[in-house]
């Protein structure tokens, strides 16, 4: 009998923070007496943490010391990161001109791509380079910006930080503080860009490190801070955008910022162990996802979905079925709270949720909801839940009045969209095998517009007649964008794409890596006469990533959605559960 | 009604309108005394040229001219309007002369293909759907290798492990042929099963001459004898489907420059009209 081959076990610090491949420095034990040794650090009592998971370990291996120099841009608006930063020497600026007048994308080291006009789109045939993957050594750049190489990384920076401060409004941040924690902590986009004013010194430390020091500081004062600053900036602004509560008055509405819960499931930072879990199916998901609310339970208040996913299930025989998902900004038991008032007796969930890989909420307590909605006005709830169905969407603003029933989707096929959470998918490219004659005309259209190389691979997991290719979805939750060191890869501020900008991307494969559904490529960029472009110390090709960019630019739409004969290919929104499956039975 | 059936209801109604109004245009102007087929000529060449327009969109992805699927839309029931047209053209008779027959025979074979491309189209894709795994066309020769390597793997090691020569001889007399290369393409365009039943059969009907061990092998090769047969099935499907496209676009380009042909002839020797 053949032996299985052995290796230790992996551990949590195996690579600590400082070794992975952007760090500049590792991090010495001088380094980390030298932080034991300052606030808010030295307030803390290591007495209260795990000996198995100590404050110095967590320092020394979930934690790094990035120095930045003037100019350089910490983070960006509307990056993802999965770290907070704490600012050790020096200070940084924060932009604070709202949206339409913030730096533009161009400045952030981003590519503004307008759209074509008809005649342009026409000019593209004869001026498609006949290379594929042909770009441009000059750099297009905006002049506004710079790179400068920090260790093994590459850094973009402010030229001129004087002219900037001019024209954007900022703001200080200096030493002492922390910033950048609420969009680590949950896991959404940074809401301003930063960068260094004048040389410093900061602490970046991943999520998980900030969660346990937040876990297991006994005085908690690291905790009151960064719930405070979350309940005051982040909660608030959530709230407000909750068309349930946009009839608050201000008074109400900072009681109700106090009094909500906020909790994570799941696993936060990895794509890797959902891949495991899509292979593992259905039952075997569902046994594996933490719940956040049970069936047949009395509801403790209104489940506010802030980031990740969530499944609604029912127990049928001895397993769950899958009846719906929850995406961010929907809701999970309004109408049973609401219909247990009406009627003066608490009335059940009727369906449970739980959580698919990673999820952040936000709960209401019922005794909050009842005084602040159902006490002092008249909310209308549905008659029932079984009417009242799964939850109601923000993006739809009215009650949704959805079950698998009406939408009309096999439960097979719902799980298995659910399963391999193609249900993030913005523009999930579901092909109809049973009307596609495999002719690759999509392909064909995908490369004649990117490059002569297609973006993406007409392949991938099949269920029935449907296949989900490899082909970016566009996710409402898109971990590709997690840990990208130059923010190369970025929602468009414009149409809320996931966009990839040639000009900073290093090709660092970090978000091809983080990728669940494999759409992103790494290829070999040429120059104009088809040689590859190699790195000048090590003459290794150098690689971009590459993937769908859902032809954002050319008028029209998606190439290959336009050049598919028999309407086999659709880019489907399936966040949208009310019209999932009316867009895949057509 | 889905989509899809609404629109074949009002592209099929349509359709109707216009051969019925073709129809009777060409019964008022051979009333008229007009030479009808001047006009008909006119409108079936235009027909097909708008119809070979279908496969320059195809090439111009770039460019918003409406989409591809419109386009077949327009091009199916336009590609049936010539059926029309072309009867009314030619009186329904056979046409004289060796020119005239040929131009109508390389109009009834773009048509017949044309027909046969829909039919292919609408009716393969499913049963590739059905069975085997989803395999790009062209990964299909590097799966066949690897199969082949692999049965030939067993094979060999069976040979090593028992020392005997059965299974080699089975796989030399009936398998060796079978893997080398896409087979029954035939049988499986026309769904039949008989060919895989037949090897199944043959090497059953081997196993009462084998020992254990030598079974086990041969259940290993009878896998993938299953797993080529699925996989010839694939190539026999989806290469039909590219192939009728390399049947019928020539076809429509030969009709068009004999079209051109035949109108310059109608002009030079077909006096005034």
């Amino acid at each position: 009998m053949a032996v299985s081959p052995s290796i230790p076990r992996p551990r949590r610090w195996d690579i600590p923070f400082c070794r992975e491949s952007d760090s500049e420095r590792e991090m010495t034990d001088e380094d980390v007496d030298r932080l034991m040794g300052q606030a808010p650090f030295s307030q803390i009592d290591p007495a209260g943490f795990k000996k198995t998971l100590p404050l110095r370990d967590i320092l020394k291996n979930d934690a790094r010391l990035v120095p930045f120099q003037e100019g350089d841009i910490v983070v960006r608006r509307g990056d993802w990161g999965n770290t907070a930063f704490f600012i050790i020497s020096g200070s940084v600026r924060v932009e604070i001109e709202p949206p339409e007048s913030a730096m533009p994308a161009t400045m952030l080291g981003r590519t503004e791509r307008p759209r074509q006009t008809m005649f342009q789109a026409i000019a593209q045939l004869w001026r498609n380079h006949h290379e594929p993957e042909f770009r441009s050594q000059a750099a297009q750049m905006d002049d506004r910006i710079g790179t400068r190489s920090a260790g093994e990384s590459t850094r973009i920076f402010l030229q001129d930080v004087p002219a900037v401060l001019d024209q954007f409004r900022t703001a200080t941040i200096d030493q002492g503080q922390w910033f950048g924690e609420l969009a680590a902590l949950g896991r959404t986009p940074r809401t301003a860009t930063v960068f260094a004013d004048g040389p410093c010194e900061l602490l970046e430390i991943r999520w998980q490190g900030l969660r346990d020091i937040m876990r297991h500081d006994r005085d908690g004062d690291l905790r009151a801070y960064i719930e405070g600053v979350f309940r005051e900036r982040a909660l608030a602004t959530f709230l407000r955008d909750e068309p349930l509560f946009q009839d608050l008055t201000a008074e109400q509405m900072r009681r109700l910022v106090q009094e909500v819960e906020f909790e994570t499931y799941g696993n936060y930072d990895s794509p890797q162990p959902f891949r495991e879990l899509a292979k593992l199916g259905a039952e075997l998901n569902l046994s594996n996802e933490p719940f956040v609310a049970r069936q047949s339970e009395y509801p403790n208040g209104i489940i506010l979905i802030r980031s990740g996913l969530a499944r609604l299930s029912e127990k049928h025989f001895n397993g769950h079925r899958t009846v719906g998902y929850l995406m961010p900004g929907q809701s999970y038991g309004f109408p049973e709270i609401s219909q247990g008032w009406n009627c003066s007796s608490a009335v059940p969930l009727r369906y449970s949720l739980t959580a698919i890989g990673y999820l952040n909420v936000v709960i209401v307590p019922t005794i909050v909801v009842e005084q602040l909605l159902l006490e002092t006005r008249a909310v209308r709830a549905p008659a029932a839940p079984a009417e009242a169905g799964l939850g109601h969407s923000q993006r739809s603003s009215s009650v949704a009045a959805t079950t698998k029933k009406e939408v009309r989707i096999a439960d097979h096929l719902l799980d298995f969209m659910v399963d391999h959470r193609f249900v993030q998918g913005t523009a999930t490219m579901v092909i109809d095998l049973d009307r596609c004659t495999r002719c690759d005309d999509c392909v064909r259209a995908c490369a004649a517009t990117h490059d002569n190389n297609p973006r993406f691979i007409r392949h991938g997991p099949v269920h029935g007649q449907h296949m989900v290719a490899n082909a970016c979805l566009h996710c409402a939750d898109p971990v590709c964008m997690i840990e990208c060191p130059t923010g190369a890869i970025h929602r468009d501020q414009r149409d809320g794409l996931i966009v990839i900008s040639e000009q900073t991307c290093i090709g660092c494969a970090q978000c091809a890596n983080n990728c669940p559904y494999d759409a992103i490529r790494m290829v070999e960029i040429r120059d104009a006469k088809g040689q590859f472009i190699v790195d000048d110390k090590t003459s290794r090709p150098l690689m971009q990533a590459t993937k769908c960019d859902l032809c954002q630019n050319l008028p029209g739409g998606p190439a290959c959605q336009r050049a598919c004969p028999h309407d086999a290919l659709q880019r489907v929104d399936l966040t949208f559960f009310e019209t999932v499956g009316d867009a895949l039975q057509s | 009604m889905n989509k899809r059936a609404r629109r074949r209801i009002q592209n099929g109604a349509l359709f109707v309108l216009l051969a019925t109004l073709a129809v009777v245009a060409n019964q008022i102007l051979n009333v008229l005394h007009y030479r009808t087929p001047f006009f008909s000529g006119w409108f079936l060449f235009g027909l097909i040229v708008v119809l070979a327009l279908y496969n320059v969109r195809k090439k111009l992805a770039l460019i918003p001219v409406g989409t591809s699927a419109g386009w077949l839309q327009f091009h199916l029931y336009a590609g049936i309007m010539t059926s029309v047209v072309f009867a009314l053209h030619v009186g329904l008779r056979i046409p004289d002369g060796v020119f005239e027959r040929t131009l109508a025979v390389f109009y009834v074979a773009t048509f017949t293909s044309g027909v046969a491309g829909l039919f292919l189209s609408r009716t393969f894709p499913a049963r590739i759907t059905s069975r085997g795994e989803e395999i790009l066309f062209e990964r299909i020769p590097v799966f066949l290798k690897q199969l082949r390597d692999d049965v030939e793997k067993v094979v060999f090691t069976c040979v090593e492990q028992t020392e005997t020569t059965a299974i080699p001889e089975l796989y030399l007399s009936h398998l060796k042929p079978f893997f080398e290369k896409p087979r029954n393409v035939f049988w499986h365009l026309v769904h039949s099963g008989r060919p895989r039943q037949r090897l199944l059969l043959e090497i059953r009907g081997q196993q009462r001459f084998l020992s254990e061990s030598e079974r086990k092998a041969v259940d290993q090769v009878t896998d993938r004898v299953r797993t080529k047969d699925d996989l010839d099935y694939q190539y026999a499907l989806q290469g039909t489907l590219k192939v009728w496209l390399f049947i019928h676009i020539p076809l429509t380009y030969g009709l068009l420059v004999m079209s051109i042909f035949h109108g310059l002839a109608v002009y030079a020797y077909g006096g005034s009209y």
